[in-house]
């Protein structure tokens, strides 16, 4: 069941990719995939390239893939191990959902940052109250890290 | 249980001579005092109103609720089955937030499109499963009342991993759909896993149970290691009784309906809540000074304890001594001359008043500890008593050898001083809850002090029945132990008999 979806997956990604993204397995293994996210224009995360890890347990999609950052971002829900705080990859998560689908929902947590519900307390509170000077720090690791 | 005959030798009182000590009341000296332990608790349930029984036992009460509300609201089983767990299955509760706002309730609870269908999608044609991401026909597609449908192989494999990796709050899934709210009920459960895996389905039956069980305000599971049974209160009132004991016959646990702890009179169940917090708070200091073994007081080699008796004595130097005070054991006893004193505590121990903010709390962590160190030892002695009861049978067999006429009641009395000894460690245990709660005031000084004396009493003669009974079974003297079973069965029935007196002119 499983790695019949994940095939199905890998084909609807190849007929109708999601904008700014793209993902695929790591060589022959099937559960271990590397995705790219685009920073969003509309972003400190512009320009930048963003690499992700994806792992899909046993019984996906019945359990949620495991995701998560390889390349540094400064984002209040994205610690400096590339850990995604996100409803969906957790409680949320449903069988009906897909990797394209949480790409999309990584890339607008890019847009979006949810401060109230932070991974990283200080750059949430930075967000709150100083709003320029955190989108130039991101600006700044992205062109450091993701470029 | 514990049926007279079990115990010949009740009979013949005469043959012992227990001292009647005019003090006390022996106002249930018609009760066979060596079945007390085990007949204190059931008859302490049949007169609070607590029936234990097997879980599936409840399951007509859960039916009746269950087609109660279905009727008053008009909705299906399933809907009322979720509102009802959210509200404690009580229907009272449930229709009073109900009325507020029906649909708001339905939505929050997960079912309002099981009281309200969407349309079903006709049968006919080929729709896309959004789970297995295959083409079904519709005749093969199965949708929730909420009109998201999926394939029925999803369905059942969706169903199945509820249940085996969720396990209890399988019975709180949600739609496969993503963001969709409404629950997944046994009609579905049903559907996709009594045919396949029956076995599967069971088990979410027994979750539904569970849960109802758990959730509902007037029951208890036993909680004995994999027991099955559970206490069910009678009455409402038998819920606010503070350490209602209930005992299990399958397991043979007794524990408190209230909260679910080991009986735990004469504390209720709020000190032993705050105490069991505080303990948890103050574990790492306790523990520090807590160390399993101690020096002797005149040899200063350690001394590991392992029996349950607190009178000590030193393999090396033969010193004997109290092991919750470390004094001499001769000034513990009222043979001697000397005055047992170790259950008080003296504020004064430790110097002038000092009432800067640093003394006044060295002094409750001080006040805490006098409490704790004897909370604790009761509860070692405790273990000790229990794993020696274990051993008992062994040590009865031995005895009945070692005479040439003796029979099995005639040995019996070892396993009933055991059994006493258990009952004594936990309720001295909790005596030491009780009494750090008891307040300062001056009411409560006179009941401090009174209530001390029982709980020294209680301590000194379970230090003697300790002692007796980890005897070699050559010295062992069945008279004594006998004697000594019952007068501290006495004086256990007696300071609880206080506390519960003091309690209620409270109420008055």
């Amino acid at each position: 069941m499983s790695l019949k979806r994940i095939n199905k997956e890998l084909v609807d990604l190849g007929k109708d990719p999601p904008a700014n993204c793209s993902a695929g397995p790591v060589g022959d293994d099937m559960f271990h995939w590397q995705a790219t996210i685009m920073g969003p224009d509309d972003s400190p995360y512009a320009g930048g390239v963003f690499f992700l890890d994806i792992h899909f347990p046993a019984d996906y999609p019945f359990k949620p893939p495991k995701v998560h950052f390889t390349t540094r971002i400064y984002h209040c829900n994205i610690n400096s191990n590339g850990g995604i705080c996100l409803d969906i990859l957790k409680d949320q998560w449903s069988p009906a959902l897909t990797i394209s689908k949480v790409l999309l929902s990584i890339c607008s947590l890019l847009t979006d940052p949810n401060p109230d519900d932070p991974l990283v307390p200080d750059i949430a509170q930075l967000l709150k109250t100083d709003k320029a000077r955190h989108d130039s720090t991101a600006r700044e690791w992205t062109s450091k890290y993701a470029m | 249980m514990a049926s007279e005959d079990e115990y010949e030798y009740s009979d013949e009182g005469s043959d012992y001579p227990v001292s009647d000590d005019e003090e006390m009341d022996w106002s249930n000296s018609g009760e066979n005092p060596n079945a007390a332990p085990m007949v204190l608790a059931s008859s302490a349930g049949a007169k609070s109103g607590i029936r234990m029984m097997p879980a599936e036992d409840l399951m007509p009460e859960m039916k009746r609720r269950l087609k109660d509300v279905t009727e008053v609201l008009d909705i299906p089983t399933a809907a009322a089955a979720a509102l009802l767990r959210e509200h404690k299955w009580s229907k009272e509760g449930l229709l009073e937030v109900y009325y507020n706002d029906p649909e708001k309730l339905l939505k929050k609870c997960g079912v309002y499109f099981r009281c309200n269908p969407r349309p079903v999608r006709p049968t006919k044609g080929v729709r896309t499963c959004e789970i297995c991401l295959d083409d079904h026909q519709g005749s093969n597609m199965r949708a929730m009342p909420c009109s998201h449908e999926f394939c029925c192989q999803c369905w059942n494999d969706f169903c199945a991993n509820a249940v085996k990796e969720e396990g209890p709050s399988c019975v709180r899934a949600t739609c496969p759909q993503a963001g969709c709210s409404e629950v997944v009920t046994e009609e579905e459960m049903r559907a996709s896993l009594e045919k396949d895996s029956p076995q599967l389905y069971t088990r979410f039956c027994s979750f539904q149970l569970r849960s109802f069980v758990e959730s509902s305000n007037f029951t208890r599971w036993c909680p004995g290691k994999g027991c099955e049974q559970i206490a069910s209160a009678v009455s409402a009132s038998a819920m606010e009784q503070d350490d209602n004991v209930a005992h299990c016959e399958a397991c043979q646990l007794s524990f408190c309906l209230v909260c679910g702890e080991e009986p735990h009179a004469p504390s209720g169940c709020k000190e032993l809540a705050r105490w069991n917090e505080k303990c948890r708070n103050e574990s790492e200091t306790a523990n520090w000074i807590l160390a399993n073994t101690k020096s002797c007081p005149k040899c200063v080699s350690r001394i590991e304890k392992n029996q349950g008796c607190n009178h000590m004595t030193c393999q090396r130097c033969k010193g004997e001594f109290c092991w919750i005070c470390m004094g001499d054991w001769n000034d513990h006893g009222a043979n001697t001359g000397g005055y047992y004193k170790c259950n008080k505590y003296d504020p004064n121990n430790g110097g002038p008043e000092d009432m800067s903010d640093a003394a006044k709390a060295k002094r409750e962590l001080d006040r805490y500890l006098h409490y704790y160190k004897r909370f604790h030892a009761h509860a070692e002695a405790q273990k000790f008593a229990k794993k020696q009861l274990k051993e008992t049978e062994a040590r009865m067999v031995l005895l009945q050898e070692s005479s040439d006429d003796a029979r099995w009641s005639d040995v019996e009395f070892l396993k009933t001083a055991n059994e006493q000894l258990v009952e004594c460690r936990r309720v001295l245990k909790y005596t030491y809850v009780y009494a750090y709660y008891l307040t300062a005031t001056d009411k409560q000084a006179m009941r401090k002090e009174r209530f001390e004396h029982h709980q020294e009493m209680l301590e000194r003669f379970t230090e003697n029945l300790s002692e007796l009974s980890e005897k070699p079974l050559a010295e062992m003297d069945r008279t004594d132990v006998v004697n000594q079973t019952r007068v501290v069965d006495r004086f256990m029935k007696n300071i609880l008999k206080y506390v519960d007196l003091e309690e209620g002119m409270d109420d008055v």
